[in-house]
């Protein structure tokens, strides 16, 4: 049985997990794409959400050659554009509720 | 094994400079980046277009590239194409043992290719660590109050004696905790691609859907559920049985509810670490479909009786 739980990482653990350089990190804490909970990298602490976003901006860094101030927008844009279609598909659902005789 | 043209690819003539090869890269690359795209092939395009690019970018490669399409041209009727016999490549001969991100077409004719060159997906580690694996897992509304454990069957990349890479299907059992959210995810450490040597093996990270439920909509932390009501219910009031995620409910409608109207039902939502959401009842009066003389009578007497403009406001305006 393969047990899941909510987890959290050091600073020493996210850089394994994404095989980046804590460099690269820094600079993607710098520009605000990811917030570590903690005042110092020796007390951040990271959770699972953070490493996704963390290899998506690596991702786009790498293959799109956006720079991370454009990457940070970018996100935070993708973000929104998922927030607003994941509503958008609720709210249609519920409009359909609505119509249809039930 | 069909030519590729990696002209047409990336929609450049075969005269286009590096410059104009690069602009169209890179607008391509945007257009089907799948982190950034909604195209439902946006991965396969992009690796498309990234493998088109990583030859054309290349002097050598793309000269050895033009004179094997030029080769193709002239050998057009063998079906199929198979690179001249005897045929090695002196750009870009490489280890073959990354390369599962290429065509089989790009492989016959360069080898293999790092896939620290091929893009950022399934890149694998420099130091050799397996690759992670992301996929989603579908969840039923009603699995998410308690936790609950999930059989899951993913496919992986497993490289045998000889080096190729074959995909492979791996079953596990996993223990989802009560609460998870939609696009919530779940890393299982070591469950991805294995690693090359002694180096760790990749992560398996399980992107969590709920899957929409014919009675029940998500918001946020709430469920909401529109329950139809008959004209005479909505007027005099009632009192009806609601079904929620654990089981059925009775509720009392007041007089006059409207449609749209929401009704909460406290704690009847999904379950959250904070506490548990509100079921919001959603109120939607209905006709009834089958009308005879007798109930047309009651109607009639009804339109006679109720000084009711439902559009007043407009008279206004």
């Amino acid at each position: 049985m393969q047990t899941s739980q909510p987890q959290y990482f050091s600073f020493e653990e996210i850089c394994c997990a994404t095989e980046l350089p804590s460099r690269t990190i820094i600079e993607i804490i710098d520009h605000g794409i990811i917030e570590p909970e903690g005042a110092s990298p020796d007390d951040w602490s990271f959770n699972i959400h953070m490493i996704t976003v963390t290899k998506k901006a690596c991702r786009l860094h790498n293959d799109l050659d956006i720079d991370w101030a454009g990457i940070a927008l970018a996100i935070s844009l993708l973000d929104e554009l998922e927030q607003l279609r994941q509503e958008n598909r609720e709210l249609h659902r519920r409009l359909q509720r609505f119509m249809d005789g039930e | 094994m069909e030519f590729k043209d990696y002209y047409k690819i990336l929609a450049v003539t075969p005269e286009a400079d590096s410059k104009a090869i690069k602009t169209a890269y890179r607008k391509l690359a945007r257009k089907y980046h799948p982190d950034v795209s909604a195209h439902s092939e946006a991965e396969e395009k992009f690796k498309e277009v990234n493998e088109a690019y990583q030859v054309l970018k290349d002097t050598e490669k793309r000269a050895e590239y033009d004179e094997l399409r030029q080769y193709a041209g002239q050998n057009q009727s063998t079906g199929g194409f198979q690179p001249p016999p005897g045929w090695q490549s002196s750009a870009g001969r490489q280890d073959s043992s990354h390369d599962a991100d290429f065509s089989d077409f790009f492989s016959s004719i360069f080898g293999g290719a790092h896939r620290g060159q091929a893009g950022g997906f399934s890149q694998q580690g420099f130091n050799g660590k397996g690759q992670d694996i992301e996929t989603d897992l579908p969840i039923f509304l009603e699995d998410t109050l308690a936790n609950s454990t999930k059989n899951i069957s993913y496919g992986l990349p497993h490289r045998d004696q000889q080096g190729r890479i074959n995909q492979i299907n791996k079953t596990l059992n996993v223990k989802i905790p009560a609460g998870v959210t939609d696009g919530e995810r779940i890393r299982l450490k070591g469950q991805g691609e294995q690693g090359a040597g002694n180096a760790a093996n990749g992560d398996l990270y399980l992107r969590i859907r709920l899957v929409p439920h014919p009675l029940f909509d998500v918001e946020a932390h709430n469920l909401v559920i529109t329950v139809p009501l008959a004209p005479w219910e909505a007027a005099l009031g009632a009192k009806i049985e609601v079904p929620t995620l654990s089981g059925k409910i009775k509720l009392s409608i007041p007089a006059n509810s409207q449609t749209g109207q929401r009704m909460r039902i406290k704690g009847k939502g999904l379950v959250r670490k904070e506490g548990s959401g509100d079921l919001y009842a959603v109120l939607k009066v209905v006709m009834p479909t089958i009308i005879n003389d007798g109930i047309r009578q009651y109607w009639q007497t009804l339109a006679s009786e109720a000084d009711f403009d439902p559009r007043e406001e407009w008279s206004n305006s």
